[in-house]
């Protein structure tokens, strides 16, 4: 018999539960040492990789696993955000709208998910030609998220240096540029989830209500 | 005649839920430099919030997704102020990060949990904590809290620009501070623990479906 104890301490879960430590690691360094911060960040990513594979290598998948991923994402997103204002207060608009944008979209599509039964990736295989090619297409996923984090984090290293210059080329300015259009598209996909999901919600709200009626 | 989704997106209490939105947008846009445009909008948004339930109840258009909409304004504006304050005490980046993490991911994990089909309220025997119970049920508290919470960093924003009326030689917006400091930490203290109670309840869901399909 499994017990909600065993599904806390299942091997996905913990490693989320050191994605978070790292996490917050990296926000505590943030403001001073980049070297430290930047590690505890990729740290995060990279056990991101590895807890999906572990559920699914121990059949440890679950509910609360989800949420936990989804949620660090979102945070750990949100501390480089609220770093970035401080040093760019100039675009404190911009990152709010940018942080609410992503934290918003995200969770009304799991709201909306959850609320209608259906997985959180299951819902977008009906609609958008766009988000269809985000849940279906691994690597154009991949590179609309990591190319959105390589725009921030880029922001956040060029605070501190100018980086490495390799053939008169500033490697970080040309990842700044490079990965601002991937930003961009990433946030204009936010957007359409977050109007996906505002119709799956409004439409259960009317079958609900539909069905009261009859 | 059947309800359509178009017609839960223009019941009227979503509709005042749109205006909070735009007033909310305003507000960020204007926190950086003009806090009194900035105040304005902010505090008719938080206005609004109280007649939107009111306006639901009595056209009975209550639904989840304008439930989900008053939810999610609250966080994306609460967000952006403590953005905003982490680009005016930069040293307190840190604690505030902490602060406006906790406040969201305590709130999405409570309200995913509580929407799940199975979940019950009952968990750790966390509602026979008399502190507990009295936040749960007690609307005046819960609302004391909340507008503590609020106050405490709305004056944080404006005693960056101004002081504010002197009473017998002391600073109302100071003497609001450190009055509303405790109940700030005091709430954030228990929206910790409303987060380990919904991740708790989360894997008692969880172990109940593999107990089911075992």
């Amino acid at each position: 018999m499994v017990t909600g104890r065993d599904v806390l301490l299942f091997i996905p879960n913990l490693i989320g539960y050191a994605r978070i430590v790292f996490g917050i690691a990296s926000a505590y360094y943030m403001p001073n040492d980049y070297v430290k911060a930047s590690f505890c960040y990729a740290t995060t990513f990279v056990l991101d990789e590895f807890d999906g594979r572990a559920a699914r290598a121990f059949n440890q998948e679950s509910k609360f696993g989800a949420i936990l991923d989804l949620t660090t994402d979102r945070i750990t997103s949100v501390m480089m955000q609220m770093m970035l204002c401080v040093f760019y207060p100039d675009y404190v608009f911009l990152f709010q709208m940018s942080m609410v944008i992503d934290i918003g979209a995200h969770w009304i599509f799991m709201h909306a998910s959850t609320t209608s039964g259906l997985g959180h990736k299951a819902m977008a295989k009906e609609t958008n030609p766009i988000l269809r090619l985000y849940y279906t297409s691994e690597s154009f996923l991949t590179t609309l998220c990591l190319g959105n984090e390589f725009f921030y984090s880029m922001l956040y290293l060029l605070h501190f240096i100018e980086g490495p210059v390799v053939f008169g080329m500033n490697i970080l300015r040309m990842f700044l540029y490079l990965s601002f259009p991937i930003m961009a598209t990433k946030t204009a996909i936010s957007v359409m989830h977050l109007v996906e999901a505002v119709n799956r919600l409004c439409s259960i709200d009317a079958a609900d209500r539909n069905k009261s009626k009859s | 005649m059947a309800t359509t989704t178009r017609d839960i997106l223009l019941f009227i209490p979503n509709l005042i839920g749109y205006v909070r939105i735009v007033l909310a947008i305003f507000s960020a846009y204007y926190m950086p430099f003009d806090y009194v445009k900035a105040s304005f909008c902010y505090a008719i948004s938080v206005a609004l919030d109280a007649i939107d339930g009111h306006a639901a109840r009595a056209f009975n258009q209550g639904t989840k997704f304008g439930a989900m909409l008053d939810q999610l304004t609250d966080r994306a504006s609460t967000a952006t102020l403590v953005m905003t304050l982490s680009y005016f005490y930069p040293k307190y980046v840190f604690l505030l990060q902490m602060s406006l993490v906790i406040d969201i991911v305590s709130h999405w994990m409570h309200l995913h949990v509580s929407i799940m089909k199975g979940s019950s309220h009952k968990s750790m025997g966390l509602d026979s904590n008399p502190i507990m119970k009295l936040y749960y049920t007690s609307r005046p508290v819960l609302f004391f809290m909340c507008a503590g919470n609020e106050v405490f960093y709305s004056m944080l924003y404006l005693l960056y620009f101004i002081e504010g009326p002197i009473v017998f030689g002391v600073s109302i917006l100071r003497v609001f501070l450190f009055v509303s400091f405790p109940i700030m930490a005091a709430k954030t203290f228990i929206s910790l623990i409303h987060l380990i109670d919904a991740s708790i309840r989360l894997c008692a869901i969880d172990a109940e479906e593999r107990n089911k399909s075992n």
